[in-house]
């Protein structure tokens, strides 16, 4: 039964996960993947320890941030990626190209922001409203919608570079 | 890639990041793997901390005061770091991950300021109790091997002194670097 519950909880949640991780990761898939089981390996162990005191979509974000970002710590900071998805790689025409660059240039920007900047802009990209990245991050609402604003024109500059 | 509304369209579009197949089940066969390692570790420990009292009977250490003081200065420094590792471990584990972000620094920044404590002030003593019991014990080993056993133990004892206190420099630097990481 908590295993049937669980399969459902990871297939729905890894495409989101593994995003959050890559975003992390500076694009380095293969160390997100590994960065997304250890999130799915806390999943499973405090699942039976989930309240409904919010959603849980947001309690798996709250795993995946403070795991990525406690993983990173303890390791060197990555170079810029040239791991990117087999896909992107693949590909050699013009538009897969041009699209692998514009990834590489966003994975690249979103590297050099702060870590919370790079959480709130992550959690930004991945659509959550800003009453969920407050309480995912910690602060105030009206904190959030200040330094996202900052933060968004800032990323948009610096891809548009 | 201009706007920020477009960024999130093409960042939510990224293809290919579906769940893997049977990946579920792989985290939990992961998990169950972590935890028998985990059990292992515990298992390992207590054996060694078991040898070590047996050791100190099978030698019949308590019928010389010398030995008695030398190697019961040097078990019971190993067993403390035994103790105190474990503790650090169990403090670890009870850190939630599904914390606020503010929350979980907050929680992570404390462990890792007592880590660094019990770095700077009980892993020294605790060091230096291990060579002093060591020393203790070099009259003995004098008196009672051959000469090339003893020189043997005085040189192999200092290697692991060195290699030992590396170690430890290391993982504090390591612990250090996350603490700053994490106050930063």
């Amino acid at each position: 039964m908590r295993q049937t519950q669980f399969d459902t909880i990871y297939k729905e949640n890894y495409p989101k996960v593994i995003r959050l991780c890559m975003g992390y990761t500076n694009g380095n898939e293969s160390q997100a993947q590994d960065l997304t089981q250890d999130v799915f390996i806390k999943v499973w162990e405090n699942l039976g320890d989930f309240k409904n005191h919010s959603a849980l979509s947001t309690w798996i974000y709250r795993i995946t941030v403070n795991t990525c970002l406690m993983s990173l710590r303890k390791k060197k900071k990555l170079r810029l990626s040239n791991n990117l998805p087999m896909h992107v790689e693949s590909n050699n025409d013009s538009h897969s190209e041009s699209r692998e660059q514009q990834f590489i240039q966003l994975y690249g920007c979103i590297d050099k922001l702060s870590e919370n900047s790079k959480t709130i802009i992550l959690l930004a990209l991945e659509g959550l409203p800003q009453k969920e990245i407050a309480e995912i991050v910690g602060v105030k609402h009206e904190a959030i919608r200040v330094r996202l604003h900052r933060i968004k024109n800032e990323l948009t500059k610096c891809v548009k570079k | 890639m201009k706007e920020f509304e477009d960024i999130r369209i093409k960042w939510q579009n990224q293809a290919n990041k579906q769940a893997p197949n049977n990946g579920a089940k792989k985290v939990i066969e992961k998990t169950r793997r972590l935890k028998s390692g985990q059990r292992l570790t515990s298992i390992i420990l207590s054996i060694t901390v078991a040898i070590l009292v047996i050791f100190f009977f099978y030698v019949k250490a308590y019928s010389m005061q010398t030995m008695t003081i030398g190697l019961g200065i040097m078990i019971l420094s190993v067993i403390v770091r035994i103790l105190m590792e474990l503790l650090s471990l169990r403090q670890l584990k009870q850190i939630k991950y599904d914390l606020s972000l503010g929350k979980f620094k907050e929680e992570m920044i404390a462990y890792y300021k007592v880590r660094l404590r019990t770095h700077y002030i009980f892993t020294p003593i605790i060091l230096v109790l291990y060579v002093i019991g060591f020393v203790i014990l070099m009259p003995l080993f004098k008196s009672a091997l051959s000469t090339g056993f003893y020189t043997y133990i005085k040189v192999s004892g200092l290697i692991v002194l060195v290699v030992g206190a590396y170690l430890i420099f290391m993982q504090i630097k390591k612990e250090l670097f996350v603490l700053r990481s994490l106050i930063a």
